[in-house]
């Protein structure tokens, strides 16, 4: 017996009504039910069945195709397939290398040059494109974006390694004059009055403290650049396109004292949180190991510094 | 193990389902007829519906598949046969029973009511 075109047709759309349910279910049950459809429409058929009952027939059909895909696909929901789990994954991954790679970086506090604003074990999100200059140009159409200021804390890429980043808080930007008398930053002829910054030694050290004397101990070719070609009348004079930074623990820190300016290419962005503290040695932090792992594992709830969990590294100008 | 109360209640097409394998094993349309003559189409399943059924019955080891052909008639490749486990029989009769006590409940309670009226 030949099927009719009606029943050609309408096996044709429920072929088609299939998709509608999950993929692993219409492989496994597909074939049977599309079967199982055939025989019902060629019954109707065979029963000489008015358009009542074609209608019926429809609606019912219909109804059951709504309610079960419905569950079928909850249930496919529930326990996904490998297919299915990769697809999400997948998404998932690219947002969070987009995430990563463009918006905001993660970065671990490896020294106290900053403190005690920033502490050694304080892990934290870099925002990246909140400075003009912190490298993508499309996202100031969409992102507010502002200039680096005085006083604002920056993550830069270390000049003499540019693998490394380093937190410090910006003191001078280009134009700006600046030396150092007895510890106390003198920038365009004005005295800083700094709250933020700590001394942890009260001996002099003549470079550090006196900045820029001749130096009594190594620098490196950034600083002896500086120094050689930025000094005018006993003060740097910061270039256009880089920035002067130091940390806020003066007496123990390694800025650009002693490495030179910051280009402005260089700089990462601005610390945008702190995700999580954690009370670790500097050698811990910079390089992963077991110990470190272990470490963490055993005094996570002890060492962990709750109170600045995210918290907002600020940025503050230094008052006249 | 499982238990054959584990998994009562029952829905209605997992019942009907049930009782249609009970005496022989059937294909999907099979069970669709014997479902329909069972409630006098009150019934009726459609594909979704029952092939929905009967994945969760294979997951819940009430229904098996058979390698057997019994209907030669309608035959075809395509057809699966299912037929009842162990512990679909023994679930089968004790969703009957719970259903037959509920029956007796209730009709003993309503000639009461009834009584009211």
């Amino acid at each position: 017996m030949k099927d009719s075109i009606l029943i050609r047709g309408l096996c044709g759309v429920y072929r088609a009504m299939l998709f509608g349910y999950p993929r692993e279910f219409r492989l496994q049950y597909g074939v049977e039910m599309q079967q199982f459809f055939h025989d019902r429409c060629r019954e109707l058929v065979r029963a000489q069945a008015g358009s009542g009952l074609w209608f019926r027939f429809g609606l019912r059909n219909l109804t059951d195709w709504i309610v079960s895909t419905v569950r079928e696909r909850r249930a496919a929901r529930k326990v996904p397939g490998t297919r299915k789990l990769v697809q999400e994954w997948a998404v998932t991954l690219l947002l969070f290398l987009f995430v990563t790679t463009t918006l905001v970086q993660a970065y671990v506090v490896p020294t106290g040059s900053m403190e005690n604003n920033i502490l050694v074990g304080d892990h934290m999100l870099v925002d990246k494109v909140g400075f003009e200059n912190g490298g993508n140009n499309w996202s100031s159409y969409v992102l507010p974006r502002r200039e680096v200021k005085r006083g604002d804390i920056i993550a830069f890429r270390y000049p003499e390694d540019i693998r490394q980043t380093f937190v410090k808080r910006v003191i001078g930007v280009p134009g700006d004059r600046i030396h150092l008398t007895d510890k106390q930053v003198i920038r365009n002829g004005q005295k800083l009055d700094e709250p933020y910054a700590r001394h942890s030694s009260p001996s002099i050290d003549e470079y550090r403290d006196n900045f820029p004397t001749a130096p009594e101990s190594f620098i490196s070719g950034g600083a002896q650049e500086m120094l050689a070609r930025h000094v005018q009348d006993g003060e740097v004079i910061v270039p256009s396109d880089m920035y002067f930074v130091m940390g806020d623990n003066r007496d123990n820190s390694l800025d650009s004292r002693y490495w030179g300016f910051v280009p402005d290419n260089y700089v990462v962005g601005k610390p945008l949180v702190i995700y999580w503290s954690y009370d670790a040695p500097t050698s811990d932090l910079a390089t992963w190991n077991l110990a470190h792992l272990e470490d963490v594992a055993l005094h996570f709830f002890t060492k962990t510094r709750w109170n600045r969990t995210l918290t907002v590294p600020r940025s503050q100008a230094a008052n006249y | 193990m499982p238990k054959p109360t584990d998994l009562l209640p029952l829905t209605p097409p997992v019942f009907h389902i049930l009782l249609a394998l009970a005496d022989e094993e059937r294909h999907g349309y099979g069970i669709m007829q014997d479902v329909a003559r069972q409630t006098n189409d009150a019934l009726q399943l459609g594909p979704g519906t029952l092939y929905g059924c009967l994945k969760r019955m294979l997951a819940a080891g009430l229904v098996e598949e058979s390698d057997e052909r019994p209907d030669m008639e309608l035959d075809d490749e395509r057809r699966r046969y299912y037929r009842m486990t162990a512990l679909g029989r023994s679930t089968v009769r004790a969703e009957a029973s719970r259903l037959s006590e509920a029956v007796t409940a209730a009709k003993a309670r309503l000639r009461f009511a009834g009584g009211k009226e």
